[in-house]
């Protein structure tokens, strides 16, 4: 369970995000959404505690995450898979050396690493490609590597950050297919992104942001301000 | 740390002109550290010898028994600040005089041994001692004079003799300490300067990393493992090509500077000075790794 409450983050004299608070349960798959500027990485990074806010708590199974020492934050992370829109993989590894990286993070025993690996690989489909460089692969067979790297460490949230932003329809629709695999497997899928086409074909539940307010919840049960602001009005 | 090891091993082969320049400073920094411990070492045997060798020598009296000069030896003999104590007769005195004058005959068939007086011939522990020891010495009844044979050239008195070669020994330490000390700073900021080159370069993986949830450990090994790789390679080619030169040239060394023991001569003797270099040398080396790699680390992170 995660849940965020009444979170403000200011850069300088800009607020970034304006008393945001929202639950998402267990195997929850939400669609964060919002034009440029409207504060969706912010939240993201703000999930991975990149960022500290100015306001409010974050929780993570009734951790408050805002508050963890600073050593703690990587035991943390390994259990938040992350998906960037540029992928993000490491040029000079192989596919499988990626994602190993990632057992070597949460120091996996390595007998394990092999099983685990195929396993992953053979999920995102790129078990004939596990050898290649990622100047090898396709765009789309990048963001597939990326994804391994988020599930190997089996996390209980995965954030991705437009991760079909840099891809045509066709490969999009593909990754999303295998984002809806994984959250089938009881995983909370957070997913940045402004493509309504996938939006509205995926049908999940969707915040959207806007100039760093939550002006539309299609899943809370808990009022906004801007909807406590209609009512009153 | 395989893992490490690898990213170590392929950040070296990525750049391996940076890996070239830090491995190149690295050697000429620890060869010359080694060559400056050989000297140091030597010059330090250097004076010990002029310490220890017969320096002082007390003429006896012409008139004087057996009994009182085995006394007198005794009492040397029993002295902590006076060793090596020697006993020279007339006759022996003569020959001695006799050699130092071989290219002029004709001065030693103008004399006899009786011209000669009997001396008792000794070195002390610590050349302090010597200025006591002589004034000591003299106040024996059966001693008509006391003179010393240390000289480096010029030298009027026995302290003028320690005191130029504790200046020499004292200079050499110095200069060579100082000269080492900064081809070390050297050999350090090169290494902050390429491990920092790395870290910026490695901007990108340390984000993902750090992300992903890798420990600041986990980031930092393979920086840490390659500046310890410089620095093994550094010391290692540094110190070998020093113990090859003066293993080649100790014969010659040895041959030149006579009686002097200014290296040892015996193998074993030299390979443990070379191997206590050695260690010393692993041992700054990796302090030189750590703290390089600590400080570039903190320092591309802090900007």
């Amino acid at each position: 369970m995660l849940e965020l409450k009444n979170i403000t983050k200011r850069f300088g004299s800009i607020e970034a995000l304006k008393d945001v608070s929202f639950l998402i349960n267990d195997g929850d798959f939400v669609f964060i959404t919002g034009q440029s500027g409207a504060g969706k990485t912010t939240l993201l990074r703000l999930l991975l505690r990149e960022i500290l806010p100015d306001e409010g708590e974050i929780l993570i199974d009734d951790l408050n995450i805002a508050k963890l020492p600073r050593k703690e934050v990587p035991k943390m992370r390994r259990n938040i898979g992350v998906v960037f829109q540029d992928f993000k993989v490491l040029p000079e590894r192989t596919v499988r050396e990626n994602v190993e990286v990632a057992l070597a993070v949460i120091d996996l025993a390595k007998k394990e690493w092999k099983s685990r690996v195929e396993h992953v690989l053979k999920l995102v489909g790129l078990e004939e490609r596990m050898d290649l460089f990622p100047s090898q692969l396709s765009g789309g067979e990048l963001q597939r590597v990326s994804m391994a790297r988020a599930l190997v460490v089996n996390p209980k949230i995965i954030l991705a950050d437009e991760p079909t932003g840099n891809l045509d329809w066709d490969t999009a629709d593909k990754i999303m297919d295998l984002f809806e695999k994984i959250n089938h497997e009881g995983k909370i899928i957070i997913m940045a992104t402004h493509n309504k086409l996938i939006i509205d074909k995926m049908k999940k539940r969707i915040i959207e942001l806007k100039d760093g307010s939550v002006v539309k919840d299609s899943g809370s049960k808990t009022k906004h301000r801007s909807e406590k602001s209609e009512e009153e009005a | 740390m395989g893992i490490h090891l690898k990213t170590a091993r392929d950040h070296i082969r990525r750049a391996p002109f940076q890996a070239l320049a830090a491995i190149f400073v690295l050697t000429l920094t620890f060869f010359v550290t080694t060559v400056l411990a050989v000297l140091v070492y030597s010059s330090g045997q250097v004076l010990r010898y002029f310490e220890t060798r017969p320096q002082i020598i007390a003429f006896l009296k012409n008139d004087i028994t057996g009994e009182q000069i085995s006394q007198l030896t005794e009492k040397l003999d029993n002295d902590n600040r006076i060793k090596e104590t020697k006993y020279v007769t007339k006759e022996e005195a003569l020959e001695i005089y006799k050699e130092a004058t071989s290219d002029n005959p004709l001065l030693s068939e103008l004399v006899s041994p009786s011209i000669f007086p009997a001396s008792l011939e000794f070195s002390v522990t610590d050349l302090s001692h010597a200025q006591e020891v002589i004034d000591e010495v003299k106040k024996e009844q059966i001693v008509e004079t006391v003179g010393f044979t240390a000289s480096l050239g010029g030298e009027q008195s026995l302290p003028e003799v320690v005191e130029r070669l504790r200046k020499v020994t004292w200079y050499l330490r110095l200069g060579g300490g100082t000269f080492a000390a900064i081809l070390a700073s050297t050999s350090f900021l090169v290494l902050v300067v390429i491990i920092g080159m790395r870290m910026t370069t490695r901007r990108t993986e340390i984000e993902i990393l750090d992300l992903i949830g890798a420990t600041p450990g986990f980031i930092r090994g393979p920086i840490i493992l390659e500046a310890i790789i410089y620095v093994l390679v550094g010391v290692i080619t540094g110190w070998l090509a020093a113990f090859l030169i003066v293993l080649y040239s100790t014969p010659s060394i040895l041959a030149y500077f006579g009686e002097i023991p200014i290296l040892p001569k015996d193998t074993l003797g030299l390979f443990s000075i070379f191997g206590i270099i050695l260690s010393v040398e692993l041992f700054t080396g990796f302090i030189l790794a750590l703290g390089g790699s600590i400080l570039a680390v903190s320092r591309v992170k802090k900007n």
